[in-house]
């Protein structure tokens, strides 16, 4: 994986390892070392394969805690949850960058020094290449019966129409040749395969279009969440958008002003059997316009299937049920009449959690946190969700008056209920079928249960980095199969006058002699191949003898 | 489509039958070591050897020199003794020709290892077939490629383990490596028949998509691949270990096994093309799932622990490729990195994907 180069070693030009010594032997004659030496031998060193072995491994060892601990990326609750549970070790861990490895320094550093390693290894080989692609092959040996394969047979041919004949069958099989130049001598050197070493650099290189695709869309892509109740709209705009993570080079300016409706959205499950519960399909009709005043269109969203539209895709991620409240104050005033999302945790079949905030309610504001369960059986006195379609649907109620703590300043989450400054009012929550209400005690209003709406949650992203990504993965692959397949072989033909050497020179006979030798034959074969050549040029030669 | 449960039993059936096919096969692998032919393994090492040394003259690495094949023991010595010289060997008359023995054709070759060889294959083809029937009708009872739980995985890759093992016991005649790699694929069929069983059944919504089909094809092939490879770097290990062991004096040479098996090199370019072999599927694999992945999820890579440990087994087989060709990293070295590369995979299969949450918690294991 370095330019030091063994030209005694090895007769490809190649890849020799660097010696175990330091700078210091490059500079024997004044024993002082210049900030220059230290830099090369730096430069060797990191550009050696031993070294890019060591990151390799490094790079491995450190995507594993990657995959143990919560990362920032994919899972922040878990995070959260981490540092509740280890208040100790989670900030040094912190520190180290753990939980979110995938972006740290120390990782970066890593890939980096390999990639330079990378970089540093593959421009003096692609040097190296253009130089042998212009230059012949070398001279063929003397004794061609030492190489690792070698065949050799007698002919009543002359040397000169032997080595001729041979250089026909060789370029016939596009081998590059090299003719002696009038030496009195008579044999061909040929040499094949040189999309190996094409194939090896360009595997290299087109890691390196990947690492520089996915900083691409780093730099210049957004992920953003939406949660969508059915019958409303939303257009692309930051304040819309329920999580927006730009780029470090995009601004809300970047995105699309497109508007999405979803119009229906139906789950359906497998009833019975072993996987009943396991949701069978999922299938969201929308309708969207690409940019204000646009034409309307229909389309459907399904997992695997995501929308294009404006630069962006549209995704399906998660679904799940908004119930539809009615909360009437103590005035008889109707205060909050809407669906209201409801997350569905970690217990199965749907049992959803949410809260409803009723900052318009007289003369204290309203809050309740409740249950929504789509298929409610009592289970030991708990209510549990038997199956996630909305069979039996109940939702639980708690209802609190006071304050609902929103001019704080603070943020916050829609989901959760600051009680603080409320005070309970049923003393045990409050079960309700559909169209069931409750009446609040002292005169402070009722909530009616009404129905219930699905809700969808989709994901926009835009990466710029996607397409190139792929082609530069799919670039990486060819040149994977090209190096392992091809191999670089050189064939050697000599015809000499039989006899030569007991002082009886006999012209009209020769002595044909042919070796091979494969630089690189991992995938085997070299042998077969060498021995159906050694046969081909055999036979092309008594063809000629009977002419 | 409603899972066609009888045809389902008929899958189950077939598996079992394989199973049992495949554990004779393997008895009868070991029966050619207690009883079979003589494999003169001495002189096969002696020609090779000499080849070395002709490669070494030549100065060439022994990885172009050593050939795949040991010569027919009826073949003439290797054809290039190491200190033949080039010139006519007898004054005044022309050398005798000297042509590249062409290889033997692998039926008579099987011909010519004996009852116990030509059993043990004949089982193994058979349990071949019976497994491959079962992967077919397990197909066809659920309307889907039959890869889609952990204990299907297991089932198909052990599959395309013992088809890709039959294919090069045959064509590089490593006959003498069946009862490891068969052994390990009813070992690993018969704890996935008995720990993981999983009836036939539907997919999730998200594992609906021609490129789970493509994805999980690769990945299964290219495990069932590495899990040869492995196996193959096991006994690598071992003989290498013995030959040290001998060659320090604290061993007798006449282990029978050892003898028995191909030469320590042999064994390592088996198991470096078959790493080869898998390492670009593999690869394909991993593209294929980001494809899935940024249609599925929105982005093609996202550090998934599933994905995570697909990156680390990638890199560590890519370290195995340029370990080969690294000095002082050969050989031993060479092969723990090749294994811990299956470990990694082993543990993605086994343990992220059961216990550790994310999007890839599809294994159906309860």
């Amino acid at each position: 994986m370095t330019d030091v180069r063994a030209p005694e070693a090895d007769p490809f030009e190649s890849a020799a390892e660097p010696g175990e010594q330091g700078p210091r032997n490059r500079d024997p004659a004044s024993g002082k070392l210049g900030l220059a030496d230290w830099l090369k031998w730096g430069w060797r060193q990191l550009t050696s394969m031993r070294i890019a072995l060591v990151l390799l491994f490094l790079l491995a060892l450190g995507s594993v805690p990657g995959s143990i601990l919560p990362q920032e990326g994919t899972d922040p609750g878990g995070v959260q949850q981490y540092f509740a549970s280890h208040p100790a070790l989670a900030p040094w861990l912190n520190h180290l960058g753990l939980f979110n490895v995938f972006a740290a320094p120390w990782f970066a550093a890593v890939y980096l020094l390999l990639f330079a390693s990378l970089v540093g290894c593959v421009v003096p080989r692609t040097f190296r290449l253009a130089g042998s692609a212009r230059t012949l092959p070398p001279r063929a040996p003397r004794h061609l019966t030492r190489l690792p394969r070698s065949a050799e047979y007698q002919t009543t041919l002359t040397p000169a129409v032997a080595a001729e004949v041979a250089a026909t069958v060789l370029a016939g099989h596009g081998f590059r040749l090299r003719r002696p130049d009038g030496d009195g001598e008579y044999w061909v050197s040929a040499e094949k395969g040189y999309l190996r070493e094409v194939g090896n650099l360009l595997f290299h290189l087109a890691l390196l279009g990947v690492l520089v695709s996915v900083a691409l869309g780093g730099l210049f892509g957004y992920k953003a969440d939406r949660l969508l109740v059915q019958g409303t709209t939303f257009a692309d705009t930051q304040s819309a958008l329920d999580e927006w993570y730009p780029g470090r080079f995009v601004s809300a300016a970047d995105l699309g002003p497109f508007t999405i409706t979803l119009n229906r959205f139906d789950a359906s499950y497998i009833t019975s059997g072993a996987q009943r519960g396991q949701p069978s399909s999922f299938d969201a009709q929308i309708s969207y316009t690409a940019h204000p005043g646009g034409p309307v269109r229909n389309d459907r969203l399904e997992v695997n299937r995501p929308l294009s539209v404006d630069g962006a895709k549209v995704y399906l991620i998660g679904h799940g049920y908004a119930p539809v409240f009615k909360v009437t104050d103590s005035r008889g005033q109707v205060v909050y009449d809407q669906a209201t999302p409801f997350i569905s945790g970690a217990s199965g079949n749907f049992l959803s959690q949410g809260v409803v905030k009723v900052s318009g309610a007289q003369p204290e504001q309203l809050g309740f946190t409740g249950v929504f369960v789509p298929t409610a059986v009592m289970v030991g006195g708990v209510l549990e969700s038997a199956f996630p379609a909305a069979d039996n649907p109940v939702v639980s109620l708690l209802a609190y008056a006071g304050n609902l703590g929103l001019n704080d300043g603070v943020p916050q989450s829609v989901y959760q209920l600051n009680t603080a400054a409320m005070r309970q009012l049923t003393s045990a929550p409050q079960l309700l079928l559909p169209g069931q209400s409750l009446k609040l005690p002292d005169g402070q209003g009722t909530i009616a249960f009404t129905g219930y709406v699905p809700w969808a949650s989709l994901t926009i992203t835009h990466d710029p980095g996607q397409l190139p990504a792929l082609i530069c993965g799919l670039a990486a692959l060819g040149g994977l199969l090209l190096s392992f397949m091809v191999r670089r072989r050189r064939v050697f033909v000599r015809a000499r006058a039989s006899g030569q050497g007991n002082g009886a020179p006999d012209e009209a006979h020769s002595t044909v002699q042919i070796g091979g030798l494969a630089r690189t034959d991992a995938s085997g074969g070299f042998e077969d191949e060498f021995a159906s050549l050694a046969a081909e040029l055999r036979s092309a030669h008594s063809q000629h003898e009977g002419e | 489509m409603p899972v066609n449960l009888a045809l389902g039993h008929v899958s189950t059936d077939f598996l079992i039958a394989a199973l049992v096919i495949y554990s004779l096969s393997v008895v009868a692998f070991a029966g050619d070591f207690a009883f079979g032919r003589p494999r003169r393994a001495a002189s096969a090492a002696t020609g090779q050897q000499a080849r070395q040394r002709a490669g070494a003259l030549a100065s060439v690495g022994a990885a172009a020199a050593a050939p795949a094949v040991p010569p027919a023991p009826s073949a003439p010595p290797a054809s290039s003794p190491p200190s033949a010289p080039a010139a006519p060997s007898a004054p005044g008359s022309a050398a005798p020709d000297s042509m590249p023995e062409v290889a033997v054709p692998p039926l008579r070759a099987i011909r010519q290892a004996g009852g116990w060889v030509q059993t043990a294959l004949a089982l193994s083809a058979v349990g071949v077939v019976a497994h491959t029937v079962a992967v077919v009708t397990r197909g066809l009872a659920v309307h889907r490629a039959p890869w889609g739980n952990m204990y299907e995985f297991v089932t198909a890759l052990t599959c395309v383990a013992a088809i890709f093992f039959l294919f090069v016991m045959i064509k590089y005649r490593a006959w003498a490596l069946g009862v490891f790699v068969m052994g390990a694929v009813v070992v690993a069929l018969g704890l996935a028949e008995t720990l993981i069983y999983t009836a036939a059944g539907q997919l999730v919504p998200a594992l609906q998509s021609y490129w789970l089909d493509i994805h999980v094809t690769a990945m299964t092939l290219a495990t069932g691949i590495f899990f040869v490879a492995a196996v193959l770097g096991v006994v690598y290990l071992a003989a290498d270990r013995s030959a040290r062991r001998v060659a320090a004096g604290r061993a007798e040479s006449g282990n029978g096994i050892l003898r028995r098996l191909p030469s320590i090199e042999q064994i390592d370019r088996l198991t470096y093309r078959t790493v080869m072999f898998g390492f670009p599927v593999w690869t394909f694999g991993v593209i294929a799932g980001a494809i899935w992945a940024d249609q599925a999820w929105g982005r093609y890579w996202g550090w998934d622990p599933v994905e995570t440990w697909a990156f680390i087994t990638w890199v560590l087989y890519a370290a195995f490729l340029h370990a080969r060709a690294t000095a002082g990293w050969r050989g031993r070295r060479a092969h723990y990195i090749q294994l811990l590369g299956f470990a990694s995979l082993m543990f993605n299969i086994l343990v992220v994907q059961v216990f550790i949450a994310g999007l890839h918690s599809y294994a159906g294991v309860s």
